[in-house]
């Protein structure tokens, strides 16, 4: 790390996130601080996570009854399209993204990412994305045929509106800006650590973080081969995947894409529980290594299961059984780290701050979640259930039970670094028990109406018994959480102006991140002490127990 | 249990009703049994750790800096791993059972072929074409073709078995040996466009004498009941306003295959692939205002008087 | 270093990108099969004449590098200046071959699969030469504005590593395209 990065930078310290921004809007839009830019990357995904949520609610006051008549199927199809699309890509990304741009260098004893520059390219382009994609509403209509655009519906000839566009051309923008920001990490992690740090030595979140990011430059291109090979049929005619082409060659892209990308928004996360369980148990991550090794082999794995998106296409035996095989086996590295957490947490002397009750919350709801996956790579079962609202349930509780509640965990937990404020953990908690219900009500429910027969994406549904009760109670459950997110705007608002303010260390961490100033100056760290073990200060802090690896 | 003459079935995989359902259906028992027996260890787990565990007040213990344990992590893959090779081979024999591998050019005994958003039914041994409705015989071993005439549908019969997408320029198969009569109901299982949700469909599943019968009732071209002038009408008005251009009425000049055929519309009991009972108010609005009805669906509305619309209902509620 | 290892990860994720179009040009012609006679119009000789301009290029590119390194600027110069040239005239090879495909042929991207895949394939391999020489353009200017007169810098070994890998991509889709149909390889 001798080489100078002669970067002209502000004069004056950065001041902390506030509420009146003193320091300009102009300043945060063209700055190039990581800490700047990764609040920023929140807050794009705060904004369209709130867009996201009330298209949700729309959807289940469709739902809420059958045979409604509160949408028409062509505005729901798009709703339903835009609620998916957006929550993966500009909702759930950016929130990945910006924790990791945020935190790598503070974890790693850096002042800087390797690529300052870069990295605000890479905000921009998925904010741009993000605008792009929402223009298609006033454009002539949103994308209709569903999150993963099927083909041919998704041609020319049966989406006439240019919202499949849109689509392409808003996922092309953010594709290419979350591939920036991965390389970005990845340099950063390999070349900025501080004296001492070893690889072996990463915080989880970071190794995280960086097999993460050898994931997305994996895992974009077969988006992006797909995405522009839909342009060209439906812009100059080509035939990629009409008649004379292959329906099947857009499934088979986007899910080299898309079976990765789940596991691009839930790595991340997994590190946030590692710091979180750890700190909050008082005692060291149980097996860092399995851990570690874990997410290695996940990445690897990720691209041997995708066509288990598509048992139903008939691709007979050999095809079907080679990935229900391989998709049982990545479920092992997956799902036995729930062991390894539980294990941390054992002896340990646990503290229930809000953070760590998402954290505890995760452990069933993932858990859930996890079993539901491998009912699906079960392939008879899959054969009754893909297409259902168990698929639904699915997801939801792995993204939202698994991959949002370590977003939420690292939002308390990390807080008062980032704003020099505490929030209010009792207001933390009502919110906590008010998601938390309202989650599993909206989906918990949900496993039992597909193996009842309810297909998904259907704008309504005939009244057949036990339809309109489950249903019902869905959507009320689907507005308990809203009402929680209204908390969260309120909790997180009412923190920045008022809340307690927070010293450099309010939890008694582990870790680098703790040592410079909650928030930051501009120049994260003016020295620190060469690192020996996984856990700079807790070494510090126990000099009689120091760590030995 | 009988369900024939139920208008609206709840189909559900947990009533399997062939052989292929029925396997289906063991291995997802034993499967849930497994599944909720580690979800069960795991709460246990948790609750236990958090509340033994969990911090007193005043406390200020420093706890033990365990660091891990080779023989747990074994421990805690080699179980799960277990588990999976168990369901593994359990996957492998029912896949077995229920899709085995089929010779392209066996004769199927029904071809569907997926529209939006409609099922269009084709008996290659007899040449009985349908709609929406499809007969079979019970107790026999049935090969049915799946193919797309545009996008990417899928048929789904929960009580009868597995999933097949029907996927434009491929032919898919798969076998089903129904085990009692009763009329089983299904539903495209993937997403097609705007009218995908209405896009169901019904299986009767009979004796292989009715069966007979109701495949020779179909092979007959048309025949009216009732010759009144309205018949005539309606009869003169389908084939001069063009909806020949899109349905089939056998023994007619109308041979349209965009919409279902209608040589025998009134042998069935629902109408719009499973949304509305078949009744002539259901067919007068329908004819009326389609968009209103079922919108997004590509009939157009042809804004036809009052009189035109009851003439055609009279003449097409004899098509039988 | 970082330098270098940034553009060493945008090659591997560009990688990615060119295998799946190739990956897709295949599955392509082996699924869905492209009409009999329309690959034979390719013309292996004249394409692999101007695909021998970008394969040298990578060598003069090669050679640009050296000098710079011993502080032999007017061969600096003077071989990149070559590599650019050499990259524009596969360009215009690559014209050629469209013209001829268009305009003789008539196979298009629009009423033929094999021109669907063909044109995707090396359109995007085209675009990236392009970009390629928008890079080494723009580094000759600053190398003649003496930018570049402390010879320390790793921005010209980190632009090779992009031309370079711009070569191999060409030199797995002719092997692709053009050669294994020859071979009876590919249908």
């Amino acid at each position: 790390m001798d080489e100078a990065f002669n970067i002209p930078e502000p004069q004056s310290p950065l001041p902390g996130v506030s509420v009146s921004t003193d320091q300009g809007l102009l300043q945060w839009i063209s700055s190039v601080d990581h800490k700047q830019i990764g609040i920023m990357y929140m807050l794009v995904a705060f904004l369209f996570f709130l867009i996201g949520g009330v298209l949700a609610l729309l959807m289940r006051i469709q739902l809420a009854v059958p045979e409604n008549h509160f949408l028409s199927p062509q505005v729901y199809n798009q709703i339903f399209t835009m609620h998916g699309t957006t929550m993966i890509f500009f909702v759930l990304m950016p929130s990945v993204l910006g924790f990791s741009v945020y935190l790598t260098p503070l974890m790693i004893g850096a002042n800087e990412m390797a690529f300052p520059r870069l990295n605000a390219f890479g905000l921009w382009m998925t904010f741009f994305g993000g605008l792009l994609l929402y223009f298609s509403f006033v454009a002539g209509g949103a994308p209709n045929a569903g999150w993963f655009n099927y083909a041919p519906l998704n041609e020319k000839n049966f989406s006439e509106s240019s919202g499949i566009d849109y689509y392409a051309l808003g996922l092309f923008l953010s594709g290419v800006g979350s591939v920036a920001t991965a390389v970005n990490l990845i340099v950063t992690i390999l070349y900025y650590r501080i004296k001492g740090m070893r690889i072996k030595q990463l915080p989880l979140f970071v190794w995280m973080v960086l097999v993460n990011s050898f994931l997305i430059l994996a895992a974009i291109p077969p988006l992006n081969a797909a995405l522009s090979m839909i342009l060209l049929d439906r812009q100059l005619n080509a035939h990629f995947f009409t008649t004379g082409g292959s329906a099947l060659l857009w499934q088979h892209l986007f899910w080299l894409f898309g079976h990765p990308e789940v596991y691009i928004l839930i790595l991340p996360s997994f590190g946030i529980y590692s710091e979180v369980f750890q700190v909050y148990s008082g005692k060291r991550i149980f097996g860092y290594g399995f851990v570690a090794a874990s997410s290695v082999a996940i990445a690897l794995l990720a691209f041997g299961v995708w066509m288990h998106h598509m048992f139903a296409v008939g691709s007979g035996l050999v095809v079907n059984g080679f990935f229900s095989a391989s998709s049982m086996l990545i479920g092992i590295p997956t799902g036995v780290k729930i062991f390894n957490w539980l294990a941390t947490m054992y002896g340990g002397t646990i503290r229930f701050t809000v953070s760590m009750l998402f954290a505890i919350a995760f452990l069933i709801e993932f858990t859930i979640g996890g079993l539901t996956g491998i009912a699906f790579s079960i392939v008879p079962i899959d054969w009754q259930l893909t297409d259902t609202y168990y698929v639904v349930a699915h997801l939801h509780f792995v993204l939202i039970g698994g991959s949002f509640f370590g977003i939420l965990s690292g939002l308390f937990y990390w807080f008062p670094k980032m704003t020099g404020r505490m929030l209010n953990e009792k207001a933390g908690k009502w919110f906590f028990w008010l998601f938390v219900i309202g989650f599993n009500g909206t989906f918990f429910i949900q496993h039992i109406l597909g193996i009842l027969g309810m297909p998904r994406r259907v704008y309504t549904y005939p009244d057949l018994p036990w339809y309109g009760v489950y249903n019902f109670i869905s959507s009320v459950s689907a507005f308990i959480m809203g009402i929680a997110g209204l908390l969260l705007v309120i909790i997180v608002y009412h923190g920045l102006k008022y809340g307690k303010k927070a010293g450099n260390d309010p939890w008694n961490g582990f870790t680098l991140e703790w040592m410079a100033a909650s928030p930051p100056a501009l120049k994260n760290f003016d020295s620190l002490p060469v690192v020996r073990s996984r856990r700079p200060l807790w070494d510090l802090k126990h000099p009689e127990n120091r760590d030995d690896e | 249990m009988n369900r024939v003459g139920l208008h609206i079935l709840l189909q559900s995989m947990l009533h399997p009703s062939s052989d292929e359902a029925h396997s289906i259906y063991r291995l997802f028992n034993q499967f849930n049994i497994a599944a909720f027996c580690m979800l069960g260890l795991v709460i246990v787990l948790t609750v236990y750790i958090c509340v033994k565990y969990r911090a007193r007040k005043g406390e200020d213990r420093t706890p033990a800096q365990f660091k891990g344990s080779k023989k747990m992590e074994a421990l805690m893959i080699g179980v799960p791993a277990l588990l999976l090779l168990y369901f593994f081979y359990r996957t492998i024999a029912t896949m077995k059972a229920v899709e085995p591998n089929i010779q392209a050019n066996a004769q199927p005994d029904v071809i569907i072929t997926g529209h939006q958003f409609w099922w269009e039914v084709y008996y290659p041994q007899t040449g009985v074409m349908t709609a929406n409705e499809v007969h079979l015989p019970v107790g026999k071993r049935l090969t049915m073709e799946m193919r797309s005439a545009d996008v990417i549908h899928s048929w789904w019969m929960p009580e009868l078995g597995n999933k097949m997408d029907l996927i434009p320029g491929r032919n898919n198969f798969i076998t089903l040996n129904i085990n009692q009569p009763a009329t089983y109901a299904g539903t495209c299982s993937e997403f097609c466009g705007a009218q995908h949700a209405w896009m169901r469909l019904y299986v009767v599943a009979e004796d292989s004498v009715a069966y007979a019968g109701w495949l020779a009732a179909n092979a007959q071209p048309v025949s009216t009941t009732v010759s009144d002038s309205l018949t005539a009408k309606g009869e003169r008005i389908f084939q001069t306003a063009t909806c020949g251009g899109c349905h089939r009425i056998q023994g007619t000049a109308a041979q349209g295959n965009e919409g279902p055929d209608l040589t025998h519309l009134f042998l069935r009991k629902r109408m719009l692939s499973g949304m509305l009972p078949l009744n002539e108010a259901n067919l007068y609005k329908w004819i009326n205002k389609p968009q209103a009805v079922k919108p997004g669906s590509y009939m157009p509305n042809f804004i036809f008087s009052k009189d035109t619309v009851e003439a055609l209902v009279h003449y097409m509620a004899q098509l039988k | 270093m970082e330098n270098k290892t940034m553009m060493k990860l945008i090659v591997g994720t560009e990688a990615m990108f060119f295998l799946c179009l190739i990956m897709a040009f295949v599955y392509l012609s082996f699924v869905s099969g492209f009409s009999p006679g329309e690959q034979q119009q390719l013309s292996i000789r004249s394409t692999g004449l101007f695909s021998m301009a970008l394969f040298c290029s990578s060598g003069t590119f090669w050679l640009a590098e050296r000098n710079y390194n011993s502080g032999n600027f007017k061969n600096l110069k003077r071989w990149l200046s070559v590599t650019i040239l050499l990259g524009i005239v596969f360009l215009f090879g690559q014209g050629r071959e469209y013209m001829h495909l268009l305009q003789e042929e008539q196979i298009k991207i629009s009423n033929s699969l094999f021109g669907t895949a063909f044109y995707t394939v090396t359109g995007f391999h085209g675009l990236h030469v392009v970009i390629g020489l928008i890079i080494l353009l723009v580094l000759l200017s600053m190398i003649i504005a003496g930018d570049f007169n402390h010879g320390r810098s790793s921005v010209i070994r980190t632009a090779g590593i992009y031309w370079h890998f711009v070569d191999v991509v060409w030199l797995a889709v002719f092997t692709v395209i053009y050669i294994l149909p020859r071979l009876n390889l590919l249908k």
